[in-house]
C-alpha cells in the first residue's frame, strides 16, 4: 500500500480509491458522452489549485472559452488552472504547409481565456499531432513543474491527431511518456454507448469508469473502479450525482 | 427541458431514427430565428429544396426569406473521368420563395458534394451575406450529416474532416443544429462526440398509434431535464409536453432498441434477473439478509448494460443457486448470516 495518496477532489471517490490516487501515474476516466468525465477531471485539477499546486488542462475536444463558460456554474477557483488549447484549427486541404502546434505554444490561465473562440488564421492553420503535443508537453513539464495534468480527451487525440496506422503505437508511446514524466495524469476516454473497452485502459495504471443509465425517472449515473494497480479499492459500482458544487459520489 | 434553450454560438446534434421528426424540429428552430429577424440558413444535403418546401408547407410557417443552400448532389456520372467539379464553384443559395423545381443535373459537369465543398460553400455564403447585409448568420441548420457521411466521404480521413467541419462551424459563431442519425451505437461518431449537446428523438408503435418522445442526452455547460418527454407533431409543428411522462416499459425499451438497453440484452438474461429478484424477495420474507444478493444482482444488471452478458448470466446463476439453498426447507440447519456488507440499492 502506498501511503501518501493524492486526493481526487471528490470525497466519495477518494473513499472508493481507498485514499486517493497513487501520485505520478496515469489514469483513465472513461464513460459515454454526457457521463461527467470533463467535470470529474476538472474537479481533480481544482483540488490541486486549492492545495497550491501547478496544474494543466490539455483541451483537445472543446475550445477553452467554452470550457470556462461551462465550468463557471460550479463556482470553483478555476482561474489558477492553466489550459493548453490543443484544438486543431479548420484544416486546409490544399497542399500548403501546416503549422504544427509547436514548442512555442504556451498554456494560458483560465483567467486569461477570452470569451470568443480562437479563430483560424487566414494564412496558416494550426494542427496538432501526437508527436508535436508530446514534445510540447515534455518541455512544459520540465519548465513548469506540473503536479496534475488532465488530457481531455484521449479519444480526440486518437481520432484527430494520429494517423490510422500508428494509433496503437503512438498511444503506447504517449502513455509511456506520461509514466516517465511522473505527473499524475487523468486521461478522459469516450466510450460508445455500447460500452466497448478503450485500448488505453490496458496501458493505464488505473481506470475510473462512469456509467450513464436512463430509466423512467431520468438519467442515473454510476461510477466504478475497474482497475487500480498498486492499491486495493472498492469493487462496487456506486451511484453519483452532478450537483451545483460538482460531482458527489455516494460511496456508502 | 433545456432550462431556457440552447447556449448560443455552438453546434448541436438533433438525432433519431428516420421519421422521428428531426427535420421538423430543426426547421422549428430556424422558424423561431426568422420570427426574431435573425439571419438564418438551411443547408440541404438530404432533400432537394423543392421537396423540403412542399413538406414544410403543411405547417404554415413563414419561410419565404429563409436562405437555402442546396447542397444535394447531382446524379453521378458513371464515367471514368475526373470531370467532377466541386460544389463550391456553383454556389446555390436562394430564398425559400424562389425555390421552384428540382435542380436538373447538368449534362456535362455533374457536381459532387464533399464535406470540404460544403464547408467552402458555407464559408463563401457566410461572408457574402456579411458583406451584403453587415449581418452574420445567427442560426444554421444542416440536414443532414448522415447523408454527407454516407454518400460523400470515403477513407480514413473522415474523422478529421468532420473535426475540421465542426471547428469551422464553431468559428462561424452561429448556433448550429446538425441533423444526424446514429447508425451504430458501438461506434463513436465524430459529430456526436464534438457537438456540445444532443437532442434525441424517439418513435415507437404503441398498439396501432405512433408515439414520439424527446430526450436530452448531453448538454455541456447547462443542467437539463433528464427525463424523456412526450412529443407530438401537429399542424403547428412539434410540441413537447415538458411535464408529460413516457412509460418505459419493456415494449417501449425494446421498440427503442439499442438506445436504452443494449441490443445484446437478451430477453432471457433480463427475465432471469427478474426471477432472481422475486427469489430474493422470498428470501427476505423468510428473514434472510438479502442486501448482498441485491447488490450482486445490481452488478449483474450493470454488466448487462456493459454488454458482458455471459458474466452477468453466470453471476445471476450463482446468486440463484445460493438462494435456492436458502429457500430449501431446512429448518434444523441455521444459515450463516452473510457478511455485514452495506446494502447498496439502485
Amino acid at each position: 500500500m502506498i501511503s501518501n495518496k493524492q486526493s481526487t477532489g471528490i470525497r466519495g471517490l477518494d473513499k472508493m480509491l481507498h485514499g486517493g490516487l497513487v501520485p505520478g501515474r496515469a489514469y483513465i476516466v472513461s464513460g459515454p458522452p454526457g457521463a461527467g468525465k470533463t467535470i470529474l477531471s476538472s474537479q481533480f485539477l481544482v483540488d490541486g489549485v486549492e492545495g497550491g499546486e501547478k496544474v494543466l488542462f490539455v483541451a483537445l475536444e472543446e475550445p477553452p472559452n467554452e470550457l470556462k463558460y461551462n465550468l463557471r456554474v460550479f463556482g470553483w477557483p478555476i482561474d489558477g488552472i492553466e489550459v493548453l488549447d490543443a484544438n486543431s484549427d479548420i484544416r486546409r486541404f490544399e497542399p500548403t504547409p501546416i503549422l504544427e502546434i509547436s514548442t512555442e505554444e504556451e498554456p494560458a490561465r483560465f483567467s486569461q481565456i477570452r470569451d470568443e473562440i480562437r479563430k483560424t488564421p487566414d494564412v496558416e492553420s494550426h494542427e496538432v499531432s501526437i508527436h508535436s503535443l508530446q514534445q510540447l508537453l515534455k518541455t512544459l513539464f520540465i519548465k513548469r513543474g506540473y503536479t496534475r495534468v488532465v488530457i481531455d480527451s484521449m479519444t480526440a487525440l486518437r481520432y484527430f491527431c494520429m494517423k490510422d496506422f500508428e494509433e496503437n503505437i503512438s498511444t503506447q508511446s504517449f502513455m509511456r511518456f506520461l509514466a516517465e514524466s511522473k505527473v499524475t495524469t487523468l486521461l478522459t476516454v469516450e466510450t460508445s454507448e455500447a460500452m466497448e473497452m478503450a485500448p488505453e485502459a490496458f496501458l493505464a495504471r488505473g481506470e475510473i469508469r462512469l456509467y450513464r443509465v436512463r430509466d423512467e425517472s431520468g438519467i442515473k449515473r454510476f461510477i466504478s473502479i475497474e482497475k487500480y494497480k498498486g492499491s486495493t479499492h472498492d469493487e462496487s459500482i456506486r451511484p453519483f450525482d452532478i450537483t451545483p458544487k460538482g460531482i458527489v459520489v455516494h460511496a456508502g | 427541458m433545456l432550462r431556457g434553450g440552447l447556449i448560443p454560438r455552438r453546434p448541436y446534434i438533433i438525432s433519431g431514427a428516420s421519421g422521428t421528426g428531426k427535420t421538423i424540429l430543426a426547421m422549428q428552430f430556424i422558424v423561431e430565428g426568422l420570427k426574431r429577424d435573425e439571419p438564418c440558413m438551411w443547408v440541404s444535403l438530404d432533400e432537394p429544396p423543392n421537396e423540403l418546401k412542399a413538406n414544410m408547407a403543411t405547417f404554415g410557417w413563414h419561410l419565404d426569406h429563409l436562405k437555402i443552400l442546396d447542397a444535394t448532389p447531382d446524379i453521378r456520372m458513371h464515367k471514368r473521368t475526373k470531370s467532377v467539379i466541386d460544389v463550391g464553384t456553383t454556389l446555390d443559395v436562394r430564398d425559400m420563395e424562389e425555390v421552384r423545381d428540382i435542380r436538373v443535373s447538368q449534362q456535362l459537369r455533374s457536381m459532387e458534394v464533399s464535406i470540404h465543398s460544403v464547408q467552402k460553400m458555407l464559408k463563401q455564403e457566410f461572408f457574402q451575406h456579411l458583406e451584403r447585409t453587415k449581418e452574420t448568420y445567427q442560426r444554421i441548420a444542416i440536414d443532414s450529416m448522415t447523408a454527407l457521411k454516407m454518400f460523400s466521404m470515403v477513407g480514413i480521413d473522415s474523422r478529421i474532416m468532420i473535426q475540421s467541419f465542426m471547428r469551422f462551424l464553431s468559428e462561424l459563431e452561429a448556433t448550429c443544429v446538425i441533423v444526424s442519425e446514429h447508425l451504430d451505437t458501438s461506434n463513436i461518431e465524430t459529430e456526436f462526440f464534438l457537438a456540445r449537446g444532443e437532442i434525441r428523438l424517439h418513435k415507437w408503435l404503441d398498439g396501432s398509434s405512433i408515439r414520439r418522445a424527446v430526450s436530452i442526452e448531453k448538454m455541456r455547460g447547462s443542467g437539463f431535464d433528464d427525463k424523456m418527454r412526450p412529443m407530438t407533431v401537429g399542424p403547428n409543428g412539434a410540441t413537447v409536453d415538458p411535464a408529460g411522462k413516457v412509460p418505459l416499459n419493456t415494449t417501449v425499451v425494446h421498440a427503442l432498441g439499442s438506445q436504452f438497453l443494449e441490443r445484446r440484452v437478451a430477453e432471457q438474461a433480463t427475465g432471469s434477473i427478474e426471477k432472481a429478484f422475486e427469489m430474493a424477495e422470498q428470501c427476505r420474507r423468510l428473514g434472510h439478509d438479502v442486501s448482498r444478493i441485491e447488490m450482486d444482482l445490481t452488478r449483474a444488471m450493470l454488466m448487462i448494460q456493459r454488454g458482458e452478458l455471459n458474466d452477468a448470466t453466470d453471476m445471476v446463476e450463482k446468486v440463484k443457486q445460493g438462494m435456492e439453498l436458502l429457500l430449501k426447507p431446512k429448518p434444523e440447519a441455521p444459515v450463516p448470516p452473510p457478511p455485514p456488507e452495506e446494502a447498496h440499492g439502485i
